[in-house]
């Protein structure tokens, strides 16, 4: 019976070098001793746990993210990448396999999901300028992340081939021909051809399931890893980095944020104060901040399926491309752009878009206020909490409109 | 004492540039490459070129849409001409509407010929090249665009 504990006990200890966390030494071990559990750091420090200052955005993205590649495989296995059999595919989804409905149901709306949860969370950063030195190249590694759930979510638009998703992509890719010289290049390499057919499904779907989502597991993994090499999540508290990092002695080591960074400390380099990685003010993240990634797993999981349960994906009459639905309407995040193209597809669809990923990516750089990192709307940032908000209105009214004021020939009406 | 050979390119510095321009035009090559094989060379598409009926298929003075092949036949008093019925801003399918044509996805309007009366709509409606064939059909031709003079006389 002995020899039978042991042996399993073995196996165990192949997998797992420590048991249930019952000390400070394991809590420890258990999080350096684990690939998936490293990405996070052995002690966190407590005012980053409050849910106040994150709100849990960038968690509750990666969270509809891991749902959204789940269902995403799982739908894999009954989706033909061919005009007519795609849209025979969502049908058989919906009717005849067996829970298809809710899996289709799921991935949409996470995918709806994701592209406004990662929107709120860089408005999240912003308001509590988090994205301040060092945390610049952070920042813009989280608008490239945007930009790729915007482009995930437009790719798999087209795939369930119905008129919503016909249309939606005609209108899209015609404005990518709008680039200046080389537009109808563009278009032509998006769509694979001069007209939206199988080529263009089978590129949409490339993108959409390999591509895409390879990056996106590429610059999550880079975002998360930068969290840490940045010193967690920005707070008042911390003094700033030494200037000239990149300039000092040879041979010596850079400083580091944390806490057991003593290859800083012991060649005596520019490090942060020891204050910096207070004991006090720290707390394990085994159990303190796992148990609550797991909460609110559960909480997003539970969420998109009471949502996936209640409300049914659209799914409208196969893509005729001799009808035009009128109106003819982007999904929801692309109307406020699409109101713009309503008075010039160059600017609307264009200029402002690529002045507005520019403006987001250099912002870090122009900011040159250091006060208010980590605190929400930071009196000291007056005129750029003005400015991003002014912005942000500007595009939230043009969404509105777009939705809900727009309809037959793009006429303003009332949406009661 | 410096060694001679300091003055001018070191050979360590010589093997790195040969090194570092070997990947580069591997690389550059590499995408290049992977950049043109994604431009088709092949189409599967409908041809550009293809038949619409017979001449007397048309009314004198009508507008007939051809919704599949997405024009408009227009038979007038001095001859045939065809119009696209795909909007200039966005690609969506424009409506006859009374004596000019109206497109739903934004609301561009363009006269009887083509031309842009209001809306977002950057250019004209594109005229297409019609051909009369062996047969007595009338072509048109997707691929070739002509200006608004454009007529087809045909003899009856």
């Amino acid at each position: 019976m002995k020899k039978a504990s042991d042996f399993l006990k073995g196996c165990w200890y192949s997998v797992f070098r420590t048991g249930w966390p019952q000390s400070a030494k394991e809590q420890s071990l258990v999080m350096t001793s684990s690939l998936f559990l490293h990405l996070h750091p052995v002690k966190v420090k407590k005012r980053t746990l409050a849910f106040r200052l994150t709100l849990g955005l960038g968690m509750i993205s990666f969270f509809l993210f891991v749902c959204l590649v789940v269902t995403g495989i799982l739908l894999m296995l009954y989706y033909t990448p061919y005009p007519a059999a795609a849209y025979r595919s969502m049908k058989d989804l919906e009717f005849a396999v067996s829970f298809g409905w809710i899996l289709r149901n799921m991935h949409r709306w996470a995918a709806h999901g994701m592209v406004l949860i990662v929107i709120l969370h860089l408005c999240r950063v912003f308001y509590t300028g988090s994205y301040k030195k060092p945390r610049e190249f952070n920042w813009a590694v989280g608008v490239f992340l945007l930009i790729l759930t915007l482009g995930l979510s437009f790719t798999g638009y087209l795939l369930p081939w119905d008129q919503l998703a016909y249309w939606a992509i005609t209108v899209g890719s015609t404005i990518a021909s709008y680039v200046p010289v080389v537009g109808d290049k563009i278009r032509y390499l998006l769509v694979g051809g001069n007209v939206i057919g199988e080529g263009t499904l089978l590129r949409f779907y490339v993108l959409h399931c390999f591509i895409l989502p390879f990056l996106m597991v590429l610059l999550i993994s880079v975002h998360f890893w930068r969290i840490r090499k940045d010193g967690g999540l920005a707070s008042p508290e911390e003094s700033p980095l030494p200037e000239n990092v990149l300039e000092g002695d040879s041979g010596q080591f850079p400083p580091s944020p944390k806490t057991y960074g003593l290859m800083a400390l012991s060649e005596g380099g520019r490090h942060r104060k020891a204050q910096w990685g207070d004991p006090e003010n720290e707390v394990f993240s085994w159990p303190h901040l796992l148990y609550r990634e797991l909460l609110l797993f559960m909480i997003v999981s539970a969420g998109l399926m009471l949502i996936s349960i209640l409300f049914q994906a659209p799914l409208e009459e196969m893509a005729n491309p001799t009808r035009t639905p009128n109106p003819a309407k982007a999904p929801w995040y692309f109307l406020g752009l699409q109101e713009l193209v309503h008075y010039s597809a160059l600017l609307g669809g264009v200029l402002i878009p690529a002045a507005l990923v520019l403006f987001l990516v250099a912002l870090p750089y122009l900011d040159r206020n250091p006060q208010g990192a980590g605190v929400w709307f930071h009196p000291a940032r007056r005129q750029g909490l003005v400015l991003f908000t002014v912005c942000l209105a500007l595009l939230t009214v043009l969404t509105l409109i777009g939705t809900f004021f727009r309809g037959p020939n793009w006429a303003l009406v009332w949406p009661w | 004492m410096k060694p001679e050979h300091d003055a001018g390119v070191s050979r360590r510095n010589f093997l790195k540039w040969i090194g570092a321009g070997g990947l580069i035009s591997t690389l550059g090559g590499l995408f290049v490459g992977s950049l043109r094989f994604l431009v088709p060379n092949v189409l599967y598409e409908p041809p550009t070129l293809f038949k619409v009926g017979k001449p007397t298929d048309f009314p004198l003075g009508q507008t007939t849409f051809l919704e599949k092949k997405r024009l408009f036949i227009i038979n007038a008093e001095d001859g045939f001409y065809a119009i696209s019925s795909i909007c200039t801003h966005l690609g969506c399918n424009i409506r006859k509407a009374a004596d000019r044509f109206e497109c739903p996805c934004h609301g561009s309007k363009f006269s009887a010929v083509g031309d842009v009366v209001s809306g977002p709509a950057p250019r004209p409606l594109q005229w297409y090249r019609m051909k009369l064939s062996r047969t007595g059909d009338l072509m048109v031709d997707k691929g070739d665009l002509v200006d608004h003079r454009f007529r087809l006389k045909v003899v009856a």
